[in-house]
């Protein structure tokens, strides 16, 4: 008999413990899908792929790209049917692995607007001359990482230096004063700006794809976490970008109609002065390339939870930022597609000109 | 209350004009820990700052609300020099706290009992966990690794760089003999705007009355080669984080 003493009475216990628990899956049809819940990377494939299926009049998925680890890169586009040719809206999550806020408020934006479309006057009014253009996860390795090896990872998962060294910061990689400030040239940095810039396939693939459409481009958004701020450009620079007055003003506004909701307070402001500097982001490329309306959103909340947010904050959240988010992409409608202005189309302008003939008839 | 070391958080904030520094705005308010309450406090706060030959010199005013239900907390008047002599920054703040004397010390009393009267001693891991979840029986336990980190942060803190508390990975009660209750936390600590996670290791003791004892050592993310010397890290208490990227 040989003696024995058992040192660890259930160790099964201390590694359930020291990861992420087993999640029962949800059925992936959007009218099951929980909103309010963190949704892994497998699960928001099947979900595009399914709302995809359930709104097929509105929605299509697209082929954007590769990520480092090549997987595939999707987008959502939100047409609605129309011979007029849209101007797009692009907004995109998660291109931080770790603020899991983001690609949620994305999935919770796709559902509201797809919900609300016919309802709604405001949704119908600018889906008559804007298609909305979401990429729910950008940095899909990063994602999948945080959910399965760290949950505060940040970065993509791209290998330097004979892969002992992880990541490539891809909000400094964009190719806006690259490399110039608020950026390290360290892999191991948090902020690693990466080997030149596009040097990551994630960003390579947002870029070309939005170099392509930028003169459709009215607005690029980006959303991160936390802090609970609209971010106008620059990071890079002080100097304020040409339409700085009105791009506050819009932030301002949409501000105002989040807090209306529940009284959360956001700051508004150009990112080098109100946050820090940094260079390489890609709400400063949009802008530099041509876009008017760019902005990066940081989510709830101010700290306390940080990256983990509670998912019981998942909601109100989504709900208080969706308002802001259909403010701005209100006033870009109202802006370039302005109410009033007659459209000519081949049978009002029939119509006008009977009438013309008409009254001058009648006068003469 | 006035001794014990009540908490503030550091938010990360920007003044409405001028200088736009966040990291002093960090210490003022964890000075400000000195006057409020056990139960963390968030302050929100206005400044501006002014060069002179001795270095920057930040005045502040900020409101705390308390960390978890939101309400205000009470209003402080701090100014903050950093001089370019010194290495830490001369502090003087003054605050008025909402709550009274009693309240704040009825408050301290119910956090310390949850605390001290367990039937065995508080272990956890990942508080919040990855979804964002606080176990309720751990949630005292949080609410202290909270007021703890903030005597970290306001150590670490300087002109340039904030934290925030990302996350407990891991606690530990130790049961004393005496009054006092004893924690050992591995906290994970959120730098700004340098994006890293900085592990710290933090020996917490505490009684209601007395001010919080904090021992911490924090390990340094991304040493290179000054990392060998063991002066540093030598012991268990250099809890590293695990970077996937090395293993």
């Amino acid at each position: 008999m040989i003696s024995y003493k058992v040192l660890i009475p259930d160790v099964q216990e201390l590694v359930d413990q020291s990861m992420p628990r087993e999640r029962s899956s949800h059925r992936q049809v959007p009218e099951g899908y929980v909103y309010t819940q963190y949704h892994p990377m497998e699960e928001i494939y099947q979900w595009m792929t399914q709302i995809q299926k359930s709104n097929s009049e509105l929605v299509t998925q697209h082929y954007l790209g590769k990520t480092i680890e090549n997987r595939t890169m999707y987008y959502l586009q939100i047409s609605q049917p129309s011979d007029k040719t849209k101007k797009i809206i692009w907004m995109d999550c998660g291109i931080h692995a770790r603020e899991w806020i983001s690609p949620a408020f994305c999935q919770w934006f796709v559902k509201e607007i797809l919900q609300n479309y016919k309802s709604d006057p405001k949704i119908s009014r600018f889906l008559q001359n804007l298609d909305l253009y979401v990429l729910p996860v950008l940095n899909i390795d990063g994602y999948i990482y945080s959910w399965e090896k760290d949950r505060l990872w940040r970065k993509n998962r791209s290998p330097h230096m004979n892969g002992t060294c992880y990541g490539t910061d891809l909000n400094r990689n964009f190719n806006s004063s690259w490399g110039s400030i608020g950026v390290s040239y360290n892999c191991s940095s948090e902020i690693f700006c990466g080997s030149g810039p596009e040097s990551e396939p994630e960003t390579r693939a947002v870029a070309q794809f939005i170099e392509r459409k930028k003169s459709d481009i009215l607005c690029y958004l980006t959303i991160h976490s936390y802090g609970q701020y609209i971010l106008t450009p620059y990071g890079s620079t002080t100097k304020p970008p040409s339409n700085s007055e009105e791009l506050m003003h819009v932030a301002e506004e949409a501000a105002a109609a989040l807090m209306g909701k529940y009284g959360t307070s956001y700051k508004v402001g150009s990112t080098s002065l109100i946050l820090y500097s940094n260079s390489g982001s890609s709400r400063d490329w949009a802008h530099m390339i041509g876009i008017p309306f760019s902005y990066t959103f940081e989510l709830r909340d101010k700290g306390t939870h940080g990256f983990v947010l509670p998912p019981d904050q998942i909601q109100p959240t989504c709900e208080e930022t969706t308002l802001a988010v259909t403010t701005i992409i209100d006033y870009v409608d109202q802006k370039y597609f302005p109410a009033g202005a007659v459209m000519l189309t081949s049978s009002s302008l029939g119509l006008s000109l009977c009438l013309i003939v008409v009254l001058t008839w009648t006068i003469s | 209350m006035l001794e014990a070391v009540p908490w503030a958080r550091l938010a990360y904030l920007r003044p409405a004009c001028v200088v736009p520094q966040p990291a002093p705005a960090v210490r003022a308010p964890a000075a400000a820990r000195k006057h409020l309450p056990l139960s963390p406090s968030l302050p929100l706060a206005t400044a501006y700052s002014v060069s002179e030959s001795s270095g920057h010199k930040y005045y502040l005013q900020f409101t705390t609300e308390d960390y978890k239900t939101g309400e205000n907390a009470g209003s402080c008047l701090a100014t903050v020099l950093y001089s370019k002599t010194k290495s830490s920054p001369v502090v003087n703040i003054k605050c008025v706290h909402t709550k009274d004397q009693k309240q704040i010390q009825e408050e301290d009393n119910r956090l310390y009992q949850k605390l001290r009267h367990q039937t065995k001693p508080i272990i956890g891991n990942n508080i919040p966990d990855s979804y964002g979840n606080i176990e309720p029986a751990l949630e005292p336990a949080w609410a202290l690794a909270v007021a703890g980190s903030s005597y970290i942060m306001w150590e670490k803190s300087t002109e340039n760089l904030g934290y925030f508390m990302a996350q407990v990975k891991s606690v530990k009660q130790w049961i004393r003999k005496d009054d006092f209750i004893e924690f050992d936390y591995t906290v994970l600590l959120h730098e700004i705007p340098t994006q890293e996670i900085i592990s710290c290791h933090m020996r917490l003791t505490w009684l209601p009355g007395h001010p919080l004892k904090v021992k911490y050592f924090c390990a340094s993310e991304n040493q290179g080669l000054e990392d060998g010397s063991g002066v540093e890290s030598g012991s268990a208490a250099g809890i590293l984080y695990e970077r996937g990227a090395n293993f």
